[in-house]
């Protein structure tokens, strides 16, 4: 099996390059360059270096993680296979034990989820971070694997020498260029360089969700009290139905050691058809009733927002040319709730191509395609595939989250209440109910198209 | 905390007062444009237009949080989006 393949191989290092004389006018060329400390440019830099390769990492912010915000929990299991036991030397906030979906109402909320003391036990199944000291861990890893980081670089241009990567340039005030044998874009979800270098047409207000986000604190014992949770562990909740107001899209909780990470958000298509942005929709989903009191008497210490590529399978551009490799969200890496991980791998994954190519000294697109083969083989593309029918369904249904959240809420309501009436004028009674928001053959018609999905 | 304003005062910035990163290329487009999306999906409040027809919409880029969904969100592509030069613009603490 190609997956396994580089767990096989023996370790191989290249021998250490002679520093030639630097002469003044000529950019420096490393072997490689990655643009963007996010998780996937990190991952990507750090394996390269400790395969020997002469490694350049580029951030344009001021620190690794500066630059984006929302959520975060990661996949612990995944990343400990790339990182073996990461949770001692990352600073994370709270081991997740608790994975919640609520579908909300006006003013009510079903909810399924899962609970588990055994999820508090190492590898851990997700922990939450904070994004600045995540990326700084995995950026230092890079770096101690003997890449070099630069920070306060934004590259605003790739250079071509006869349709192959050759390098980059860096925007004033640096203003300068870096040469390398294979650029790795990692620049994340509104990656502008592969747009602009038209490597990647999948960037659309469709494809793309934006997302607001707000950290609140509260004392720890509150969020544990709050959220029915022993000291240290934390949950991550998935919000669905109402936070979007009428459209297809999501909200999430997440919990940090002293305080709350929500957001919500969708497509910055439906925004645009909506008329509104997504801080209406942090305000309206802050407001809801069974949200409120967990938020309540908390400060506000951070507000923002970004984007996601939520285009699913069939957005994923090209990921392979001459001398250059997409990774993670400037790819369109992105499943469900989880990027990070795909990041990080893909990151790995492209490492793996570009030592390849190197040793080789063929930097061609045929050859770096061993990217694109290992991301096929790879949980990462073989998931992305399967849920690529149900990015399909929520686009042409746009009502569903939406509409059956409604439903079940209404229907639970229903239940939920003692009429003085016998069982079965009761049932009917529910079903006159529900099926009055959405007529029996519509609903027919959803559950086949959903069953289909599910099915593969 | 509810208005946006008030939010984006948390936010920490760098901003870069000699370089613009958020342009409106063309602002007969915006004259024309009936629906002004980018007043209202730009999280961070930095379209601003006084409801006078004619007048410009105004670009308050030192307070922009970088996402880049109202090059997007805008039916006509008037917005002409680069991120900001290195070291400068949002940075976020939090998460
Ligand atoms: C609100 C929200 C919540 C989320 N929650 C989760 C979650 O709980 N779990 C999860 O797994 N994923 C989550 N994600 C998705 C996750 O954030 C991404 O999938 C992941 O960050 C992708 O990593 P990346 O390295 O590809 O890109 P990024 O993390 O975006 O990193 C890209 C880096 O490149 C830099 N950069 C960009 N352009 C340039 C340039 N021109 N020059 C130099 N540097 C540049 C940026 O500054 C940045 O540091 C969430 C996303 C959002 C928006
Ligand atoms: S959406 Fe575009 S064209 Fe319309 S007002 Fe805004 S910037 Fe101008
Ligand atoms: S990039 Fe985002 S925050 Fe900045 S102006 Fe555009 S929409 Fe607003």
């Amino acid at each position: 099996m190609l997956n396994e393949w580089f767990k096989t191989k023996k370790p191989h290092k290249l021998p250490p390059r002679t520093q030639a004389a630097s002469t003044a006018a000529a950019p420096r060329k490393y072997d490689a360059i990655v643009v963007g400390a996010g998780p996937s440019g990190a991952s990507a830099a750090c394996f390269m270096a400790r395969d020997g390769l002469d490694v350049l990492l580029l951030e344009r912010g001021p620190f690794p993680g500066a630059k984006t915000c929302g959520g975060a929990a990661v996949i612990a299991e995944q990343i400990h296979e790339l990182f073996p036991n990461f949770w001692e030397e990352c600073r994370y906030e709270r081991i997740v034990t608790r994975l919640d979906y609520w579908w909300l109402n006006d003013d009510s909320a079903v909810t399924a989820g899962f609970t588990s003391g055994r999820l508090a036990a190492a590898p851990y199944n997700r922990l939450s971070v904070k994004r600045k000291n995540f990326y700084s861990w995995l950026a230092a890893k890079a770096v101690s694997a003997g890449a070099t980081l630069l920070l306060g670089h934004t590259v605003d241009d790739v250079l071509l020498d006869h349709g192959r990567t050759v390098g980059v340039h860096v925007s004033p005030p640096q203003n300068t260029t870096f040469l390398a044998d294979i650029v790795i874009l990692a620049d994340g979800a509104n990656s502008l360089l592969a747009e602009r270098a038209g490597l990647n047409s999948s960037v659309t207000a469709k494809n793309l969700s934006l997302y607001a986000k707000e950290t609140i604190a509260l004392p720890p014992e509150t969020i544990e009290e709050r959220f029915n949770l022993p000291p240290g562990q934390g949950a991550a909740i998935g919000l669905i139905g109402y936070p979007t107001a009428g459209f297809n899209g999501t909200g999430s909780i997440h919990l940090f050691r002293d305080g709350v990470n929500i957001n919500a958000g969708m497509s910055v298509s439906d925004f645009a058809a909506g008329g509104f942005g997504p801080g209406d929709l942090l305000e309206r989903i802050k407001k809801h009733p069974r949200i409120q009191p967990l938020l309540a008497g908390g400060v506000t210490a951070e507000y923002g927002a970004a984007m996601i590529p939520e285009g699913g399978y069939h957005a994923i551009p090209p990921l392979v040319h001459p001398g250059l490799l997409i990774a993670g969200d400037a790819a369109s890496l992105v499943n469900g709730t989880q990027g990070i991980n795909l990041a990080m791998w893909s990151g790995f994954y492209a490492a793996k191509a570009a030592f390849e190519a190197k040793k080789s000294r063929d930097f061609s697109a045929r050859k770096l395609s061993l990217y694109r083969t290992l991301l096929d083989e790879s949980f990462i593309l073989q998931n992305m595939r399967a849920n690529a029918k149900a990015a399909a369904l929520q686009r042409d249904r746009p009502y569903l989250f939406d509409l059956y959240s409604r439903m079940a809420n209404e229907a639970a309501y229903q239940m939920a209440r003692a009429y003085p009436m016998p069982m079965n004028a009761k049932r009917k009674f529910i079903w006159h109910k529900v099926t009055s928001l959405q007529p029996v053959g519509k609903i027919a018609a959803d559950l086949w198209q959903v069953l289909k999905v599910v099915k593969g | 905390m509810t208005s946006t304003a008030a939010k984006v005062s948390l936010i920490e910035f760098r901003p870069d007062d000699d370089w613009q990163h958020i342009v409106i290329a063309d602002q007969e487009e915006c004259r024309r444009c009936p629906d002004k999306n980018c007043l209202r999906v730009c999280p961070a409040g930095v379209f601003a237009w006084d409801n006078h027809p004619g007048h410009p919409v105004l670009v308050r880029y030192k307070q922009c949080v970088e996402c880049g969904a109202c090059r997007l969100a805008c039916p006509q592509g008037a917005i002409e989006f680069s991120y900001p030069r290195g070291g400068y613009g949002v940075v976020f603490h939090q998460g």
